[in-house]
C-alpha cells in the first residue's frame, strides 16, 4: 500500500516537471524569436542608417564636384544623375527609418528637419534640366539658365558645407540609438537562452532525480515481489485470497499445491476445491460459511469459533496413484478495503501430524486412566475372582473368534454370527461390569455396538467385519494386560506380611464372593441410576459350584434389569406410597427337582402393553401379531433376542440382548425360566434347575 | 495396533488380482484371529515387512483353486513352477498395494514363495495374525496379517 502511494506521487512529479519543462521550453522560443526578429530588425535599421550618415558629406561633396564642373565649363549631366539618386536614396532610407516606431524620436526628428531644410534648397539644382552652357566659335560661356544653375548650386553647396556636419551628427546618433536597442535585445537573448538553459538543466536534474528514484522504487518493488515469491514458496500453510465471487485469485502459496496435488487454483471456485474430498453436508456448510464472511456485519471472531472447517478430514492422492487420509486446518480472515470487503484471505495448514498426535496422546491418557481405574477396582477385588473372569473371558473370545471362523459367503450366514457374537459379548460386558473392570466393560460395549450396526445391514460381507476382528484383537490385548496386572497383584499380596490375616488376601471362588460382586454391582448400579434401593441374598451358599458361573450371569443381567426396568425413581416411589428404598430378593434353594432361584424386585413391574408396544418398534412383532398376544405370551417377550422396552442403548440396558441370554443359559443347563408380575407392585422370575446328578453340566 | 486401513490395503491387494489377472473377483470371507500354527496351504508367497510396522503378510492357496486361476488366466502349463509363480505374483500385488498407500513408512521385501514342505513362517513377538479368507469361485485361500 505504501509502495502504491509513493508510485503515485513520483508519477505525478514526473508529470508535473514534464509539463514545467514543455512550457518554459515553448516560453523561452516564443520570447526568442521576437527577440531575434527584433535584432534582425535593428541590424536593419543600423545598416540604413549607416548608409544614411555617408548621405550629408556625399551630397555635399558632389554640389562641389558640380559647382567645379561649372566653373570649368566641363559637363555636368553624370554628376547631376549622382546627386540625383543621392538624395533620392536618402529619402528612401529616412522614409524607411520614420516607419520604425521605436527609434530614439529626437535624434530621427532633427534630421528629419534638417533634411527638410534641405529640400528647398536642393530642389532648384535637382530640377534643372536645361543646358548650362552657350557656345560660340571661339569659347564657350554659362547660358542665362547656367548662371541660375550655378547660384543654386553655389548655394546648395554652401548650405551643405554649414549643415551636413549637424545633419550627420543627428544621423550618427540614430546609429547610436540603433546600435544600444540591439545591444540590449541582444543581451536579452542571452539571458533569455541562459534562463532557458537554466531551466532545462534544472528540469533535466530533477528528471534524472524521478528516474534514479522511480528505479530505486522499481528495485524495491522487485525485492518485494522477490520476497513475497520466497515467502509463497517457503512457507508451509497454503495461502490464497477469495474474491466476492468465492473464486481463488492469481497468486497462491506453493504448499497449496503440495496439500492439494493439482496447480490450477487461479480462478478456481472454492466449492470446487472441496468438492470430492468432502461430504456434500460440508460443503454446504462450508459454501455457507463462506459467504457469510461477506457480511459486512459479521463478527470475525464469531465466525471463527463456528468455523466448519476448523479440523477437516479428506481423502487426496499420495502421490504413488492411492489415496491417504489427511487432517486440513481452513482459516479465513476478511481483507477490508475502502468499501468493505475486498478479499478474504484463507489459510490451508496440514495438521494431520498434530490431530494424530493429539489422538494418540488422548488414547494413551485413556489408556493410562483406564489401567489406573482397572488397578483400583483389581484392589478392591479378590485377586481369584479376576482372575476366574478373566479365564471366562478367555474363553468367551475364544467362542467369539469360533463363531468367526465359521466359514461363511453370503449375507445368511454372516448374518447367523452375529446374535451369538452379542450374546457373548453382553455376557462378558455384565460380569466385567460387575466386577467394576470398566474398560473391559466398554471394550465389550464398543465391540456391541458395531455388532448392533451390523444387524442393521442388509447385505452383510467379510469387509463388514474387518473393523470388528481388529476390535476383538484389540480387547483380547486389553484382557492379557489386565491378567499380567492380576498376576503382578497376586504376587504383591502373597508376599505382603499381613497376607493371611488382611481383608485383601486371596479367597476361594465362590458363592461368598458371588454374594460380594453382586452387592458392589447394586451399589454400583444405584449410584449411576439414582435409585436407592437394597439387595438382599439368601442360600447361594447352597449353589453347586457346576451352576455358580450360570447362576452369576443370571443374577448380574437380572440386578441390571431391576435397577435400570424395576425400580423407580424416588419420586415415583413416593407417590406411589411405596418404601423410598426398593427392595431387590434373591433366593437360591434346594427343591424337589433340583434348585429354584427367586429374583424379585418391588418396582414397576411389566406392563404387558408396554412390551407389546416394544417389540412392534423392534420389529420382532407387526402389530396385528401384538394385538393378538395374550398377556403370559406378551411377558415372554423379554426372553426374545434383540428385545428391549428402552429406545436407547447404554452400558446397562436397551441393546435388548440380556434375558435371552440368561434364558439360553438356562436351556443350555437343562432348566426352565418362568416370569410374572404385578404392574405398579412386583416383577418376579423363577429359574428352575435340574439336580446336578442329572445335570448335563460336566 | 493394526489399523483397519492397513488391513484392507492388503485384502484390496489380493482380492485386486483376481479381478485384473482372471476377470472374476474374489470375496472375503469372515476374518477370524489364528489360534495355533499358521494356516498353511499347498503354496504360500509371502512378503516382510519392516519399518513403521513388523512382520508377514502372505497369501495361501489350495493347488486346485491355482489350476482353475491358470486355466482362467488361458495359461496351459499347470506345473508346480507355475503355481510358485502365481502365489508370487499375487504376494507382489499385495506388495505394490501396500507401497502405494504407505509410500517409505513400509519397507517391503521381496516375495519369497513356499509350497509342499511346512515352511518356517516368522511370527513378530507381539503380533497376532489375521486370517481372512478368499473365496474365489468355489474354491478359498486365506490372506494372513500379522503385524506389529
Amino acid at each position: 500500500m505504501l509502495l502504491s502511494d509513493t508510485d503515485r506521487n513520483r508519477r505525478v512529479l514526473t508529470a508535473a516537471a514534464g509539463t514545467v519543462l514543455a512550457v518554459v521550453m515553448g516560453l523561452v522560443l516564443i520570447i526568442g524569436f521576437r527577440l531575434a526578429t527584433q535584432i534582425r530588425a535593428s541590424v536593419g535599421n543600423l545598416q540604413r542608417a549607416s548608409e544614411l550618415q555617408t548621405y550629408p558629406e556625399l551630397i555635399s561633396q558632389q554640389l562641389t564636384a558640380l559647382r567645379q564642373r561649372l566653373d570649368t565649363l566641363e559637363y555636368t549631366g553624370h554628376v547631376h544623375s549622382e546627386l540625383s539618386a543621392s538624395v533620392s536614396g536618402f529619402n528612401s532610407d529616412l522614409a524607411s527609418l520614420q516607419r520604425q516606431t521605436d527609434l530614439d524620436s529626437s535624434a530621427l526628428a532633427g534630421a528629419t528637419v534638417l533634411w527638410r531644410n534641405y529640400t528647398p534648397v536642393l530642389a532648384p539644382v535637382l530640377a534643372y534640366a536645361g543646358e548650362p552652357y552657350s557656345d560660340s566659335a571661339t569659347n564657350s560661356t554659362l547660358s542665362r539658365s547656367g548662371r541660375a544653375f550655378y547660384a543654386h548650386v553655389r548655394r546648395a553647396e554652401l548650405f551643405a558645407a554649414a549643415n551636413s556636419t549637424a545633419l550627420h551628427d543627428q544621423l550618427a546618433a540614430i546609429s547610436t540609438s540603433l546600435q544600444a536597442q540591439t545591444a540590449s535585445a541582444a543581451a536579452r537573448l542571452r539571458l533569455l537562452l541562459s534562463a532557458g538553459v537554466l531551466t532545462v538543466l534544472l528540469l533535466g536534474a530533477a528528471a534524472a532525480y524521478l528516474q534514479l528514484a522511480r528505479a530505486r522504487g522499481e528495485r524495491a518493488a522487485r525485492e518485494a515481489q522477490e520476497q513475497t515469491r520466497d515467502i509463497l514458496a517457503t512457507v508451509r500453510e497454503g495461502f490464497f485470497l477469495l474474491d466476492a465471487d468465492y473464486r481463488i485469485g492469481a497468486v497462491w502459496s506453493q504448499a497449496l499445491s503440495q496439500i492439494f496435488g493439482r496447480n490450477d487454483f487461479a480462478g478456481l471456485a472454492f466449492e470446487e476445491l472441496l468438492r470430492d474430498k468432502v461430504s456434500s453436508e460440508t460443503l454446504a456448510t462450508a459454501t455457507k460459511f463462506i459467504k457469510l464472511l461477506w457480511g459486512e456485519r459479521a463478527h470475525e471472531n464469531l465466525m471463527k469459533s463456528i468455523n466448519p472447517l476448523g479440523q477437516l478430514e479428506v481423502s487426496v492422492d499420495n502421490g504413488r496413484n492411492g489415496k491417504e487420509t489427511r487432517f486440513l486446518q481452513f482459516d479465513f480472515h476478511r481483507v477490508m478495503g475502502p468499501k468493505g470487503v475486498k478479499h478474504v484471505l484463507c489459510s490451508v495448514g496440514d495438521i494431520t501430524s498434530s490431530v494424530l498426535l493429539s489422538r494418540e496422546l488422548q488414547e494413551a491418557q485413556e489408556s493410562a486412566h483406564s489401567q489406573l481405574d482397572m488397578m483400583v477396582s483389581m484392589l478392591h477385588s479378590d485377586p481369584l475372582q479376576i482372575s476366574a473372569f478373566l479365564e471366562t473371558a478367555a474363553a468367551g473370545l475364544k467362542h467369539i473368534n469360533a463363531i468367526l471362523k465359521e466359514p461363511a459367503r453370503n449375507h445368511g450366514e454372516f448374518s447367523k454370527k452375529l446374535a451369538g457374537l452379542a450374546r457373548e459379548l453382553h455376557a462378558m460386558k455384565g460380569e466385567s461390569s460387575a466386577l467394576n473392570l470398566m474398560s473391559i466393560a466398554q471394550r465389550a460395549h464398543q465391540l456391541e455396538d458395531m455388532v448392533g450396526e451390523l444387524t442393521g445391514n442388509t447385505d452383510l460381507s467379510g469387509k463388514d467385519f474387518l473393523p470388528l476382528v481388529l476390535k476383538l484383537d484389540e480387547l483380547l490385548a486389553h484382557l492379557n494386560g489386565v491378567r499380567e496386572m492380576t498376576l503382578r497383584l497376586t504376587a504383591l499380596k502373597e508376599n505382603s506380611p499381613t497376607a493371611q490375616s488382611s481383608a485383601l488376601a486371596p479367597r476361594a471362588s465362590g458363592p461368598a464372593e458371588l454374594a460380594t460382586t453382586l452387592q458392589t454391582l447394586a451399589h454400583k448400579l444405584s449410584a449411576e441410576h439414582h435409585k436407592a434401593f437394597a439387595l438382599t441374598l439368601h442360600g447361594l451358599e447352597d449353589c453347586p459350584p457346576q451352576y455358580l458361573s450360570t447362576v452369576k450371569d443370571c443374577l448380574i443381567q437380572m440386578l441390571r434389569n431391576a435397577a435400570v426396568h424395576g425400580i423407580e425413581t424416588d419420586e415415583v416411589r413416593r407417590a406411589g406410597a411405596k418404601t423410598e428404598a426398593g427392595q431387590v430378593r434373591a433366593e437360591f434353594r434346594r427343591v424337589e427337582s433340583g434348585f429354584e432361584l427367586l429374583f424379585e424386585d418391588d418396582g414397576a413391574g411389566l406392563s404387558p402393553e408396554s412390551l407389546k408396544e416394544a417389540a412392534v418398534r423392534k420389529s420382532i412383532l407387526t402389530a396385528q401379531q401384538a394385538a393378538a398376544l395374550d398377556n403370559r405370551s406378551a411377558l415372554a417377550l423379554i426372553f426374545k433376542p434383540g428385545f428391549s422396552t428402552r429406545t436407547e442403548v447404554t452400558m446397562d440396558a436397551g441393546r435388548g440382548t440380556g434375558m435371552d441370554v440368561v434364558a439360553k443359559a438356562v436351556y443350555g443347563l437343562g432348566g426352565k425360566i418362568g416370569v410374572s408380575t404385578n404392574p405398579g407392585r412386583f416383577t418376579r422370575f423363577k429359574i428352575a434347575l435340574p439336580a446336578v446328578s442329572e445335570s448335563a453340566v460336566a | 495396533m493394526l489399523r483397519e486401513e492397513e488391513l484392507k490395503t492388503f485384502v484390496d491387494g489380493t482380492t485386486r488380482y483376481f479381478e485384473v489377472a482372471a476377470q472374476q473377483p474374489a470375496t472375503i470371507g469372515s476374518p477370524y484371529l489364528l489360534e495355533g500354527e499358521p494356516a498353511i496351504q499347498d503354496y504360500t508367497g509371502l512378503i516382510s515387512i519392516s519399518g513403521k510396522r513388523e512382520g508377514v503378510v502372505y497369501f495361501t492357496a489350495p493347488r486346485a483353486m491355482l489350476t482353475v486361476l491358470l486355466m482362467k488366466m488361458q495359461e496351459s502349463d499347470f506345473s508346480h513352477e507355475s503355481m510358485r509363480d502365481l502365489v508370487g505374483e499375487v504376494a507382489n500385488t499385495i506388495s505394490g498395494n501396500a507401497r502405494r498407500d504407505f509410500g517409505h513408512d513400509f519397507v517391503i521385501s521381496v516375495p519369497s514363495v513356499f509350497s509342499g514342505e511346512k515352511p518356517q513362517i516368522p511370527n513378530p513377538p507381539g503380533a497376532r495374525a489375521f486370517v481372512i479368507p478368499i473365496h474365489w469361485r468355489s474354491h478359498s485361500a486365506k490372506l494372513v496379517v500379522s503385524l506389529t
